[in-house]
């Protein structure tokens, strides 16, 4: 458990905007389902989203999708401003919500630039065909509970839990280990791991494309400076590569 | 009365329909007062472990069927993971199914009224609606496995000797009850000294 530290790498060039992640996340970890009025009233809950832009005019019209979780910052602005201490950073570099602790003042929500914090306006609720695919290593949340992507928590402990059983050590790219989005990705988009060990995809994709020369890699909103544990790979422009090699 | 005088400070004796007046008001106050007491004294004695005895919360809840333990452990000498299978394997220590009492009670027990009410459940296929003694918060995930293995490997007893530690003597009991409060402060208490790990993720997510 110790010296680990969790992160995950999102390469957007592979990214379709299909959506699996959300379904996956969302019946993972107990999600309430979203109709249309939450979403206008923006109070939907969706620990992670697939947001789409457009880019260029009508006949070149590309769309661009950006998947956008909890990035689990190293300095986390949602950290600071809790009064009663629900939302800190553990020393597997996971930013951690506490729902017992958690007395819903929503300042966390305020301060994430990334908006990926999630206020339980209600008691969820779900259709009766639902109650039993509910997942039971998944906390149900009530209402007046702040909640957020936790990188599949119960999953990481269950694995550890069972390589401690069995005498072996967590694999890196274990599915059990991977949160339901990583498993989920037909493309390969998401990476998970641990950044600390030197070994892991993880590890050597930031190590190549965030630190490397002519790497691809970034940070959500860097100059906000919250230094995230998931680093996004830009989307390689094939009109941009012609163009310089035409020169 | 003349402007100056003094009204008489010897009090007059209060008549007859005051002093019921005063004696009832006395009675119900003290009566109040001792209700205060007692709720005060549940709430507190349930916030810092379990409530007092004298709540009858001692003894444990009713069954649908009278199961002694100590029939089974002291007197067969049955292990505790004969019937709670899962306990060495996963999260929960499981309850036995119905099926699996009736490996013995097919054949053995004709003369228990308990034992028939068994058999009819086996006859009508329906499982029995235990009441449940030890219910952790949903919001608290505790894995009997993990428990179970590091207790039995560290002091080199078999995992069945493991469960007194939170469960108590079960096999004393003739009804099951809860022994310790199994208050977050146990847990931490117990994770501390055994350097088992304390952040907030281990248990709940």
């Amino acid at each position: 458990m110790d010296g680990k530290k969790w992160g995950m790498v999102v390469d957007l060039d592979k990214c379709t905007g299909c959506q699996s992640c959300v379904v996956a996340c969302q019946s993972e970890n107990n999600i309430p389902i979203n109709d249309e009025p939450l979403f206008n009233q923006r109070r939907a809950i969706e620990w992670i989203r697939v947001e789409r832009y457009w880019e260029g005019e009508f006949p070149n019209i590309k769309a661009r999708f950006i998947p956008v979780f909890c990035q689990q910052c190293d300095d986390a602005p949602c950290e600071p401003v809790c009064p009663v201490y629900a939302t800190y950073h553990n020393s597997e570099g996971l930013n951690v919500q506490v729902y017992n602790r958690c007395v819903g003042t929503r300042f966390c929500a305020n301060n994430c630039p990334y908006q990926v914090r999630f206020f339980n306006f209600w008691e969820p609720e779900w259709p009766e065909s639902f109650h039993n695919q509910l997942n039971p290593d998944v906390t149900v949340r009530s209402r007046g509970i702040m909640e957020k992507c936790t990188f599949c928590v119960q999953r990481i402990r269950r694995t550890s839990r069972d390589a401690k059983k069995n005498g072996t050590s967590v694999e890196d790219g274990d599915r059990a280990l991977n949160p339901a989005c990583v498993n989920a990705c037909p493309t390969g988009t998401l990476v998970f791991g641990d950044l600390n060990d030197s070994e892991s995809n993880v590890a050597k994709l930031t190590e190549s494309e965030l630190h490397g020369d002519h790497g691809r890699g970034y940070h959500l909103m860097e100059d906000y400076g919250t230094n995230p544990s998931v680093i996004y790979l830009k989307k390689v422009d094939e009109d941009a590569e012609l163009e310089e090699a035409h020169h | 009365m003349l402007p100056g005088d003094f009204p008489s400070i010897i009090p007059t004796k209060p008549n007859r329909k005051d002093m019921v007046r005063l004696g009832v008001l006395g009675i119900t106050g003290l009566a109040g007062l001792a209700l205060v007491v007692i709720i005060l004294l549940f709430v507190i004695s349930a916030w810092l472990g379990r409530p007092l005895s004298m709540f009858g919360y001692d003894e444990g809840p009713d069954q649908p069927i009278v199961f002694p333990h100590t029939t089974h452990v002291q007197e067969l000498g049955l292990d505790c993971t004969f019937c709670h299978r899962n306990v060495t394997k996963g999260a929960s220590a499981t309850v036995p199914s119905v099926g699996l009492c009736m490996t013995c009670h097919t054949v053995v027990g004709d003369e228990s009224a308990e034992i028939e009410k068994l058999r009819d459940y086996h006859a009508q296929s329906e499982p029995i609606d235990w009441v449940r003694v030890h219910r952790l918060p949903d919001h608290v995930r505790f894995n009997h496995q993990a428990h179970i293995q590091y207790f039995s490997e560290k002091n080199n007893i078999l995992p069945s000797a493991v469960c007194a530690t939170c469960h108590g003597d079960v096999g004393n009991m003739k009804k099951v009850r809860q022994v310790e409060p199994l208050k977050m402060g146990n847990c931490v208490d117990c994770h501390r000294d055994n350097n088992a790990p304390t952040d907030c993720t281990t248990c709940h997510y």
